[in-house]
């Protein structure tokens, strides 16, 4: 009996000593997370990523994992997408996505920068992409503060300097964004990188493509780029036009002129046209976009007017911004164009374009789309912790990405707003809030 | 002792309307070149399709017109006529019944911007340059602030939308309001004793002061008119977009400027003509439509735009007017006197003349 109790009192101890010996060994101060446990590749580093695999096929669809160490960081955020989200956190994450700066309440030291070249303002996408990267922020109990600020696309881009500038001084200890005017971005990002700030761009916002000039190098100039494979997204729209139009006059569409993000997957999608399809308006070269659209609303009409008063046989359209594409479509109204015999490929897939295609029910129009990507301010959050602890984190965090048809399913009439991604993986509670007025 | 022969009205109209003569000549050189590079710009469907942000931008030049005539300029445009849309969204909620009201508090919310300005700048006499630029960055912080109370990218009232998009008499009733404005304008400034006074203080507010006209009011009026007039292109751009968002203004800050220039007013003050302003609008509205249908690269277009205003200006305005005393000098040596029409106050002419 006494033996029983010497073993029961040294168990306890052992017990008690694997526990506080599980601090100490976690490598530079590594983050606990809250709700997360470690497990798997990354556990060393208190993620898990046993991410919810509805969770991550409503982000991603039905995709082919990416290298092994970009999708391990991308299920470890998803593992932290919580969809049940207790009220005191909604009101947080409320309170955060309204202000420039907030005190997340855990006593953590940890401050989160978010710089967004759009504002939440201004764009519903950037909107659920800010609110995603708060609410992740607040799955760790080590960030204490989020300081964020939106240069609502203002054609300067000193603002858009200034804003990581600010951060900087403001003394964050890493920054997620979207630099929306490229390698007009890189000085400001360089002036983080030597202040000891890792700077995490997410879809796929590179500073500058690798061959442009002035590009900077993730993973030297900046930890890291999370995105698509932008030369795959240019061949999957070129795929779903070839096969769709056959032969026909096709047009690409893009954002701010010369970013990235348009410039890397138009490139590939001129290259990989079929022979038969005619674009109607190539770059003019190849460091240069072609539909410079702005994702801008008021910009969006005289680009599809333009195109389409001379060449109203247009049969395809490749475009990153499903709700740029539904704007677009008032043009076909404006013009007398029939909606009907069109093959459109998209990246993202904001409802109300989705819901006005069910509402045609036209069998000779369809749309694929890839995914909407909000998600993805997540992984930049994730990349960034991880990396404050210790964990080696690539260069470029790869997102899969698949090509879906849209089907009636996809239009969902009770979205608490119309213009937000289905992919979203903000919750329903969260967007009411946001959007439900 | 020299005699000054007074100009016969006939040659002082023919003159005065040289100033306006570019725009049209320019219209028909962009018709011109559209037969020849983009004859699908000049198809009738083509050109219902982009009336309606002609006459927005129309409309915002009339304003400013207004604004130019008495000397000054007005840079709070942009935040003006977002305000006017974001309120429309705002107050109207997505409610058909509640238009007029959303459609009455935005000119309302737009006067209070020009009165704002017209104190600062006629009453105070401040640079009107700085002010504008001073309370249409103000206006913008509002309209950001304003515009995060509902949602983001919230709809126009349907009603509002579907009145943009419809046509009257086959073309936008966008088209026919800013055709309704201009001709209330040249009525207004041509045959009515407010219209002559609000001329004499832009082409000599010195002189006016001293024959009694009220100046500081009619500068006042001057920027609340043309506040509403901005208004008016908000609410109107607002519905032509749907979902129009904060920044819905930021492309207008130069364009009408530009407009009114290019349509013969003198950015020091005086004559203005609001059929040629009108007509300048449509003009840059049907030169950026051909260079997108052109296919132009974005960066090409930016640059033959530019180049164009810098064209329409060499040839507009003052120089015209200038150019053509010289020729009829020339041409008539024995009235070397006749006084000069451009005036020596940087162009403001000694006739009031409304067109």
């Amino acid at each position: 009996m006494k033996r029983i109790r010497i073993i029961g009192i040294i168990a306890v101890l052992a017990l008690v000593a694997a526990a506080c010996g599980g601090d100490e060994e976690t490598p530079g101060g590594t983050p606990t997370p809250n709700g997360a446990t470690g497990s798997g590749a990354l556990s060393d580093y208190g993620e898990s990523t046993d991410a919810d695999q509805a969770l991550v096929d409503k982000a991603l669809g039905s995709v082919e994992p990416s290298d092994e160490a970009s999708w391990n960081i991308i299920l470890a955020s998803i593992a932290r997408a919580t969809q049940d989200l207790d009220q005191a956190t909604i009101d947080k994450a409320m309170e955060c996505w309204g202000s420039q700066q907030c005190d997340t309440g855990t006593g953590g030291e940890t401050v989160m920068g978010y710089a967004d070249g759009g504002g939440d303002t201004v764009n519903v996408w950037r909107a659920v992409s800010h609110m995603e990267a708060i609410l992740q922020a607040l799955t760790y109990d080590e960030i204490g503060t989020i300081v964020s600020t939106e240069a609502d696309f203002n054609p300067d881009p000193a603002v858009h300097a200034n804003d990581i500038r600010f951060l900087i001084q403001r003394g964050v200890d890493f920054i997620v964004g979207y630099p929306d005017v490229g390698v007009a971005l890189a000085d400001a990002v360089k002036e983080a990188d030597a202040a000891g700030i890792p700077y995490v761009s997410f879809s796929a916002g590179w500073v500058g493509l690798p061959d442009q000039d002035g590009a900077l190098t993730p993973g030297e100039d900046y930890l890291t780029v999370v995105g698509e494979d932008l030369c795959d997204l240019g061949n999957s729209f070129a795929k779903v036009l070839n096969d769709g139009v056959g032969d026909g006059e096709v047009a690409i569409l893009g954002g701010t002129p010369g970013n990235a993000l348009s410039l890397g997957w138009q490139r590939c999608t001129v290259d990989s046209l079929a022979s038969g399809l005619d674009l109607v308006n190539p770059p003019a070269n190849k460091n240069s976009t072609t539909g410079d659209t702005s994702w801008y609303p008021p910009a969006i009409p005289g680009v599809y007017q333009g195109l389409l008063t001379t060449n109203p046989d247009i049969k395809g359209w490749a475009y990153e911004y499903a709700d740029g594409m539904n704007i677009g479509l008032q043009t076909y109204e404006d013009l007398g164009i029939p909606v009907e015999n069109l093959t459109v490929a998209l990246r993202t897939d904001e409802q109300d374009l989705f819901c006005d295609w069910a509402d045609r029910n036209e069998p000779t129009y369809k749309i694929w789309y890839s995914a909407g990507g909000n998600f993805q301010s997540r992984v930049g959050v994730t990349a960034a912790m991880l990396s404050l602890a210790g964990a080696e984190i690539p260069a470029e965090v790869v997102v899969p990405h698949v090509m879906r048809e849209v089907t009636a399913d996809d239009c969902d009439p009770d979205r608490v707003a119309p213009s937000v991604s289905g992919t979203s993986l903000a919750p329903d509670s969260v967007l009411q809030l946001m959007f439900g007025g | 002792m020299t005699t000054t022969k007074a100009p016969s009205a006939a040659l002082t109209s023919f003159v005065v309307g040289s100033r306006y003569m570019p725009v049209y000549i320019a219209l028909l050189l962009l018709v011109a070149v559209a037969l020849i590079w983009a004859p699908a710009t000049l198809s009738g469907v083509a050109l219902r399709a982009v009336a309606p942000y002609g006459a927005v931008l129309g409309i915002a030049a009339l304003g400013q017109m207004l604004v130019i005539m008495t000397g000054g300029i007005d840079l709070s445009v942009p935040g003006t006529m977002s305000l006017a849309a974001v309120i429309t969204v705002g107050v109207g909620d997505g409610s058909n019944e509640l238009i007029w009201v959303a459609i009455a508090t935005a000119v309302a919310a737009a006067a209070a911007v020009g009165l704002v300005n017209g104190i600062l700048i006629g009453g105070l006499k401040l640079n009107g340059l700085i002010i504008t630029l001073a309370v249409g960055l103000i206006v913008v912080g509002v309209v950001n602030r304003y515009g995060s109370t509902f949602p983001v990218q919230s709809p126009v009232p349907t009603g509002l939308s579907d009145w943009t998009s419809a046509r009257v008499l086959g073309i936008s009733p966008i088209l026919w309001i800013g055709v309704g404005l201009t001709i209330l304008l040249i009525v207004g400034l041509r045959y009515t004793s407010v219209g002559r006074r609000f001329q004499a203080v832009g082409a000599n507010p010195v002189a006016s002061h001293v024959v009694g006209v009220r100046v500081t009011v009619n500068q006042i009026l001057a920027y609340v008119v043309a506040a509403v007039f901005y208004a008016i292109a908000g609410v109107a751009l607002a519905g032509l977009l749907r979902t129009p968002g904060v920044a819905v203004g930021s492309t207008y800050l130069l364009g009408p400027i530009a407009a009114v220039v290019i349509g013969g007013a003198s950015l020091t003050g005086g004559l203005a003509s609001p059929l040629s302003t009108f007509a300048a609008a449509l003009f840059l509205t049907g030169l950026n439509q051909m260079l997108r249908t052109m296919g132009l690269p974005t960066a090409l277009q930016f640059v033959v735009f530019g180049v164009v205003i810098i064209g329409g200006m060499l040839v507009s305005g003052d120089r015209i007017v200038r150019a053509v005393e010289q020729l009829i000098r020339e041409r008539k040596p024995d009235r070397s006197q006749t006084p000069t029409l451009a005036g020596s106050t940087g162009g403001r002419a000694w006739k009031e003349e409304g067109m």
